[in-house]
């Protein structure tokens, strides 16, 4: 008999995620954004990776939910936090990854796990949009870009600025401040994205930083973010183009396991 | 002697003339909209002429606030904390603790009967807890400013906002709207989200009676109630209190003048300033 199809939905505060897989392949993936109404965005963002993968829900053996909006994937029978996922996609994907950093749209947390993909410990900022997604979409918008524009524009950055303010409302003064002064708009980002690396890695210090470190969360596809956590972190992080789906990947890895042994108790918090 | 006090806050700049360190003579405010200096000397030339000076009529300048290094009329310049506790007690004589509520930055002040600072503790890392914060949400609810503390006073049901994060209450805000909560019961939440900030620094300090608010929300009808209902203390409110710094600080100038008896004041940016 083949393997059972399994699906994960990693519902964030901006987007939704999710990935498909059979026996450790990945047969489809989706990102769509998160609107108002978050119950069809998960309903949404499921169907769009069926369609990817020439699939219907029947074929789904088993459904995980995952992320700020897991408890909206009313469809799936399992619900499981998105540090658990994170960590166990992190491994699946690069399977020395002994940190995790996931920065999100509003949220960033620093995951150690161990070879099996499992948390070891964790710290995050939920509490307060300094060094997320956020940070950067505000300042993008007072920049007159969109977010998706700032990876390429900071590395072609010349004398990074320095943005002193934490918190994203003052950044978005100093933004403009800069702005005001004539300063290069890349010279301002990139002092952006060293500023959010200096905001990770003191949620790094606090598990303690490790050797193979996976950055993960939408933010991970920004390569100005990339070089900018590199420089701040003295090491290459692993990143994938499915960076952003390792919380759904990791959903799906656990409801394979869960279809897999459904008596086998409860798979993780 | 005529001496003049000038708070150049983040938001806007306040300033005052006082008489034998006693008599207010005339106030004035205007947006700062980024230009300190250009503020500072917009507001000193208004009050000249509003009291009918000639401009060597006043003996001493003093600045106060956050843009205090860049009026450079002054003859010094004290911290906004030393200035707000001393403005506190000239309104208000009870006054022992201080809530001052600004653009940028808040802080909670135990001062003692002469308006002295015995303590202090400030925020201003963060907007949540800040004056931005309010303007802010004006803009997202299309409510003046000027008519949001009225308006929060309807609430019957008011709802919770964040007080850690002034983006991520904007969230909520906007969730709320798409939820269709009256208007109202957004705004006292907001007030409310506010106080409690505030509240969390007066604590820290240790709150004495008479508790009073300093600061642009004085006006603010929805942030006294909030505090009321927040604290369970009674705030005392007097509107002149938006001008407290500025007059503290020209209660300031007076008293450096009066050590240096009959002298000139000290020449323009000299010193270091009382705080």
């Amino acid at each position: 008999m083949a393997a059972p199809i399994v699906a994960g939905v990693d519902v964030g505060s901006t987007t939704a995620k999710c990935a498909i897989l059979q026996d450790g392949r990945i047969l489809g993936t989706s990102l769509s954004p998160v609107g108002v109404d978050i119950v069809r965005d998960a309903e949404r963002s499921l169907d769009a990776a069926l369609v990817e993968a020439h699939l219907t829900r029947k074929d789904l053996a088993f459904i995980a939910g995952t992320g700020y909006g897991r408890y909206k994937v009313r469809f799936g029978q399992l619900v499981i936090t998105e540090i658990s996922c994170h960590a166990k996609g992190a491994v699946f994907l690069f399977p020395k990854t002994r940190l995790v950093v996931d920065i999100g749209g509003q949220d960033t947390k620093a995951i150690r796990v161990n070879a099996s993909g499992e948390v070891v410990d964790f710290a995050m900022n939920d509490k307060c949009a300094a060094g997320t997604g956020r940070f950067l979409d505000v300042c993008a918008g007072a920049l007159g870009y969109d977010v998706s524009e700032l990876g390429a524009l900071s590395l072609a950055a010349r004398k990074p600025m320095k943005v002193t303010s934490t918190c994203t409302v003052f950044a978005e003064s100093e933004v403009q401040s800069y702005l005001a002064r004539g300063k290069d708009p890349k010279d301002i980002i990139a002092g952006l994205h060293a500023s959010i690396a200096n905001r990770s890695l003191s949620l790094i210090q606090r598990v303690g930083i490790e050797e193979e470190v996976t950055f993960t969360g939408g933010v991970s596809r920004n390569e100005g973010m990339v070089q900018a956590l590199n420089a701040r972190l003295g090491t290459k992080v692993n990143v994938n183009p499915l960076s952003q789906h390792i919380g759904a990947i990791g959903a799906a890895l656990f409801a394979a396991e869960r279809a897999a042994a459904p008596d086998a108790g409860k798979v993780a918090a | 002697m005529i001496t003049c006090g000038v708070d150049v806050g983040a938001g806007s700049t306040k300033a005052v003339l006082l008489e034998d360190g006693k008599r207010l003579l005339a106030t004035t405010w205007l947006p700062t909209k980024g230009q300190t200096s250009v503020a500072a000397k917009t507001a000193i030339e208004t009050l000249t002429r509003d009291a009918n000076l000639l401009p060597d009529e006043i003996a001493s300048i003093c600045s106060t606030g956050f843009g205090r290094y860049s009026v450079e009329e002054r003859n010094l310049q004290v911290s906004d904390i030393t200035s707000s506790a001393r403005g506190a007690v000239f309104l208000h004589p009870a006054a022992r603790h201080v809530l001052d509520i600004g653009t940028q930055s808040s802080r909670a002040i135990a001062i003692n009967e002469r308006g002295r600072v015995l303590k202090f503790k400030m925020n201003e890392k963060c907007a949540a807890g800040a004056g931005r914060f309010v303007e802010r949400c004006s803009k997202y609810l299309q409510v003046p400013p000027e008519d949001m503390g009225a308006r929060a006073c309807l609430a019957t049901n008011p709802r919770t906002i964040s007080s850690v994060c002034a983006v991520l209450a904007e969230t909520e805000i906007i969730n709320y709207i798409a939820e269709e909560v009256p208007v109202q019961d957004i705004l006292m939440g907001i007030f409310m989200s506010l106080a409690e900030r505030g509240h969390a620094l007066m604590k820290n300090v240790g709150i004495q009676p008479d508790v009073v608010l300093v600061g642009g929300l004085v006006q603010s009808a929805g942030m006294v109630e909030a505090l009321r209902r927040t604290t369970g203390l009674e705030v005392h409110v007097d509107p002149r209190m938006h001008h407290a710094a500025a007059i503290g600080a020209a209660m300031l100038a007076h008293m450096r003048l009066e050590k240096t008896r009959g002298g000139t004041p000290s020449m323009p940016a000299s010193g270091r300033g009382m705080a």
